[in-house]
């Protein structure tokens, strides 16, 4: 009976979970090898070992003999790091305290992680009054810093590095314990235990075929730190003479017979705290090197795709280059007319990361006064780096490499620091996606909104109150005076946002960029904060720039809208136009997967594939490899903005509206 | 506020409790014999026995401990089985002296941590930031017995600047105190200095990176306001915690500070008990000390309360 589910239970998990498992294993080190620093420290390491083991047959003295016609000497070609007062050889103590410090560290964390991962394992598969108790005597023995815990053990235990170090690694059982029991309460709550637990495999082998690999990383990393640490504990210990042994040579110990002689010989203080340093400061790095490669988010990783995404780009980048010349000619041709009351006139925008990508190649499109315009287009297909760069605002490592963005005829791009200051939340207000986060957890909403009101006037602190009050309630807060001292947390997300629409709009700005406003929130409150932003720029005259994903808000509040694919404007219309006639393909293919209300029940169309990374855009047509009208001659040469669509086959194609 | 605190106070009794419980059986549960350790091996057997019964060692350990335990909560905590003195006023005449050392040496590490922090959060990457990062691992690495020994050779002893060992009562000579407590704080702090730095400029990152700050960029706030006013406090909530966990290490590294500059708090007295298995010393000095963890925990949260609003009791 419980043969068959073991044998049926097993390979699923193992295939699924540990595969990725292991890789992410192997990964980690073979990141961690590639950082030169934790190369460095894994050499020194591996030196420190060599040393500690041939100690014997590398130490040129006994580090134990007495030699008193030598005391306290100075290095010389007899002592090469000089004698001590009782005139023992320092380079032979200093490569016998090697020996010393690794074996007590490495025992003490050998002690605590076997000690530490089975308590903690146990505790945390257990649950219930196992976990209670052990995570209480956790807290007891965390409440005790660890240097006199382990100075109360060894009064405790006696003298002798074993034991020692034996209180030291019980000391570090109790962290270790807290990382295996926060793996095994993850690691629980994942499907295949519970399917390994509901085909009858017994808890004890579910835990050690599936939880353990998984705690690995994290403790390696723990490990690392704790032998830094133990070092450092096993030479205090030492120094203070508690719980060491005579016969040992310690580097702690050395420091400590070093104190009575250091006028007469201060290079006896000097080598063995070096020692000390060193190799903790080794164990330290390797911990981090360690840390930095298991994180997804490692620079290792990051580095490895540069290579395969380099050469895309380069190429990518010669075509744009030529490109470019082409695209201001025929960009600037449709909003030479329209420029003239144009508030806000972007051509030819290109954003390009450090590494080479372009988020963004030659945008173009321009914003009337009094307008509304949206920007709409999938995720990734940078129309927030687009809103981001119009202020100064793009991410490190992320620059404006071509193009202009012009407000009322100034130039916006290359404007930096006061200048930039001057034009951001007086002229030009903005809006992010997430209100909560937008604004800091810390300080009170009013604070908030008066530092931005004082930023930009010389308003006094209680005028500056005023008029928050005042835009608190122009944009629908009730009870404005009150909420002013409020913190962030304790408004809904559609109140929050409408904070964060007053502080945009504290100076009054021309222009309102607003990038995604609704999405965080409820879909509920959506429809009120629209009809809020379409109602304020009625009642403030200023004009607005609404990003999107959803066409549905494009036709509810705007008046022209440009589609954005895969860093390029790939149609600027009217919104009626966009809607009824669409003449790029990508836009018809957004505009039938928009979801409608009142037929629900048909299959929503998506659009088949995704948008391709930045580093990789497709040569021509960046749409061509999704588009269900491409033909050959759209997969090469650059295709221009042209009267406002950027398709080969523009004016032959026959698109369909919305429904 | 009160309500608070109280119930944080009480929370923490038990913990406490199980602090005591857990040194008592530690103590008594181990072959250490008191009676052998005060009269010597070869003492007689009347002798010995005469001692165990003095000291009620002939009692069950759950006795002992619950009389050891009401007599703690009224203060008494026993005393010394060498010197006969009580652990209480031991405690008591050394443990400000500990602490003095400790606030100080968290003063170096603060004053030197946060704006090392701050700076290498500001130009994360470049050629200072890569510097600090150097100096921070080293101060995490470099033992402070070490540092002590070291500061003290140079700016004691040759340079005579400081004392090279001893203790200034405040009110005896306030700038003997100070002068006296320069070198060991500054021994103490280089540690926690560095630990702090690291958190300050890995929370300053965080929060330069956040949303509102783009958002308060975006208003027209002077970068240099948002800097002070809002990256700074809510980087200061993760540090808070570190600085609370960095205390108790204070207090606990000072004691080998001490030894290295002969200055009489609760680390002499605690290597003297640990040294001689003085346990009633010991047990008050380790109870005393957990007391004083919990009480830095319990200040860290009202701390917190007051940084953080999400978590300030209403």
């Amino acid at each position: 009976m419980t043969m068959e589910p073991v044998a049926l239970a097993d390979p699923p998990p193992s295939t699924a979970e540990d595969a990725p498992t292991a890789r992410q294993k192997i990964g980690m080190f073979y990141r961690a090898v590639r950082q030169p620093i934790t190369l460095i420290c894994l050499a020194i390491l591996a030196l420190q070992i060599v040393i500690a083991l041939a100690a014997p047959l590398l130490a040129p003295y006994d580090p134990l003999q007495p030699n008193v016609q030598h005391r306290l000497e100075s290095p010389s070609s007899a002592f090469l790091l000089g004698t001590d007062d009782l005139g023992r050889d320092t380079l032979s103590r200093l490569i016998y305290g090697t020996q010393t410090a690794l074996i007590a560290s490495a025992q003490s964390v050998a002690i605590g992680l076997v000690l530490g991962v089975s308590l903690g394992v146990f505790v945390g598969y257990r649950g219930g009054w196992w976990d209670r108790i052990g995570m209480r005597i956790a807290d007891v023995m965390q409440s005790i810093p660890a240097l006199l815990l382990a100075l109360a053990l060894v009064a405790v235990i006696g003298n002798g590095l074993g034991k020692a170090m034996l209180a030291v690694g019980i000391i570090f059982a109790v962290g270790f314990m807290r990382v295996a029991r926060a793996v095994v309460l993850a690691e629980r709550e994942r499907l295949y235990v519970d399917a390994a637990r509901v085909l009858g495999l017994r808890s004890s082998s579910i835990m050690f075929r599936q939880v353990l690999p998984n705690i690995a990383p994290p403790l390696i990393v723990q490990a690392s730190i704790a032998l830094g640490t133990a070092l450092l504990i096993e030479a205090t210990l030492s120094f203070l003479g508690i719980g060491v042994d005579a016969t040992a040579v310690s580097w702690g110990s050395m420091l400590d017979a070093s104190r009575q002689h250091v006028s007469e010989q201060p290079l006896l203080a000097i080598f063995p705290g070096a020692a000390i340093t060193l190799s903790v400061l080794v164990f330290n790095l390797l911990g981090d090197g360690l840390r930095d490669a298991s994180s997804p988010r490692g620079v290792g990783g990051g580095k490895r795709k540069k290579p395969a995404k380099n050469t895309a780009a380069t190429a990518e980048a010669e075509q744009n280059g030529t490109a470019k010349a082409v695209t201001t000619a025929p960009a600037s041709a449709p909003t030479a007319d329209a420029a003239k009351n144009a508030l806000l006139t972007v051509s030819g925008l290109t954003v390009t990361t450090h590494t080479g990508a372009e988020l963004v190649s030659g945008a173009s499109f321009h914003i009337g006064k009094g307008e509304t315009f949206g920007l709409v287009g999938e995720s990734g297909c940078g129309k927030s780096i687009t809103a981001a760069a119009i202020l100064g605002l793009l991410p490190k490592g992320v620059e404006v490499t071509g193009g202009s963005v012009q407000l009322d005829g100034t130039e916006l791009t290359g404007l930096g620091g006061e200048a930039l200051r001057q034009i951001r939340g007086r002229r030009v207000g903005m809006v992010f996606q997430d209100p909560i986060s937008a604004l800091s957890p810390v300080h009170t909403v009013g604070r908030q909104l008066t530092d931005a009101i004082r930023s930009h006037s010389g308003l006094t602190k209680q005028q500056a109150e005023e008029r928050a009050v005042e835009l608190l309630s122009l944009v629908g807060v009730p009870a404005p005076r009150k909420r002013l001292l409020d913190y962030p947390h304790q408004f809904s997300g559609g109140m929050a946002q409408r904070v964060v629409i007053a502080g945009a709009l504290a100076c009054d700005p021309e222009l309102l960029i607003a990038d995604e406003p609704t999405t965080a929130l409820d879909v509920t409150i959506q429809a009120q904060v629209l009809d809020l932003l379409a109602g304020l720029r009625e009642r403030l005259n200023m004009s607005l720039l609404l990003i999107t994903h959803d066409l549905g808000v494009v036709a509810d509040i705007c008046d022209r809208v440009g589609v954005m694919y895969a860093g390029q404007v790939v149609e600027v219309n009217t919104v009626r136009g966009a809607f009824n006639q669409p003449r790029h393909p990508y836009t018809e293919a957004l505009l039938a997967a928009m979801p409608h209300g009142a037929n629900g029940s048909e299959a929503l169309a998506t659009i088949p594939g995704r948008v391709p990374p930045a580093w990789a855009w497709p040569q021509g047509c960046r749409f061509h490899p999704r588009c269900t009208y491409a033909v050959e001659e759209c997969k090469t040469g650059f295709i221009p903005l042209d009267d406002g669509v950027r398709c080969r086959r523009a004016v032959e194609l026959k698109l369909a509206g919305a429904k | 506020m009160i309500k608070f605190v109280v119930g944080r106070l009480l929370s923490a009794l038990p913990t406490l409790l199980l602090v005591s419980v857990f040194v008592f059986l530690l103590i008594h549960a181990t072959p250490i014999d008191p009676v052998a350790q005060i009269l010597g091996e070869g003492a007689s057997s009347e002798a010995k026995a005469q001692l165990a019964e003095q000291l009620g060692l002939g009692r069950p350990v759950a006795e002992q401990y619950v009389s050891w335990l009401v007599s703690a909560v009224q203060g008494d905590l026993g005393a010394s089985l060498y010197t006969s003195l009580s652990v209480s006023e031991s405690i008591g005449d050394s443990i400000g002296i500990t602490l003095s050392l400790a606030i100080a040496g968290m003063a170096v590490a603060l004053i030197v941590g946060i704006p090392l922090g701050v700076l290498g959060a500001l130009r994360p990457g470049t050629v200072a930031d890569r510097l600090l990062t150097v100096v921070v691992a080293a101060g995490l690495a470099v033992p402070s017995f070490w540092l002590a020994l070291l500061l003290a050779l140079v700016f004691a002893v040759n340079l005579g600047w400081f004392p090279v060992i001893g203790y200034t009562p405040l009110f005896e000579d306030p700038v003997g105190w100070l002068m006296g407590l320069v070198l060991p704080s500054l021994a103490l702090g280089v540690h926690t200095a560095a630990v702090i730095a690291r958190q300050v400029r890995s929370a300053m990152i965080e929060a330069l990176d956040s949303s509102y700050v783009q958002t308060l960029l975006a208003r027209g706030v002077k970068r240099g306001a948002i800097v002070l006013r809002y990256a700074t406090k809510n980087a200061m909530v993760p540090v808070l915690a570190v600085v609370a966990i960095q205390m108790s290490v204070l207090v606990a590294v000072s004691f080998v500070i001490e030894r290295i500059f002969a200055i009489p708090g609760l680390g002499t007295l605690l290597m003297d008990s640990v040294v001689r298995a003085d346990y009633p010393v010991l047990q008050g000095t380790i109870v005393v000390v957990a007391v004083f963890v919990l009480l830095v925990n319990l200040a860290a949260d009202i701390a917190y309360g007051l940084i953080n609003p999400k978590v300030r009791p209403q």
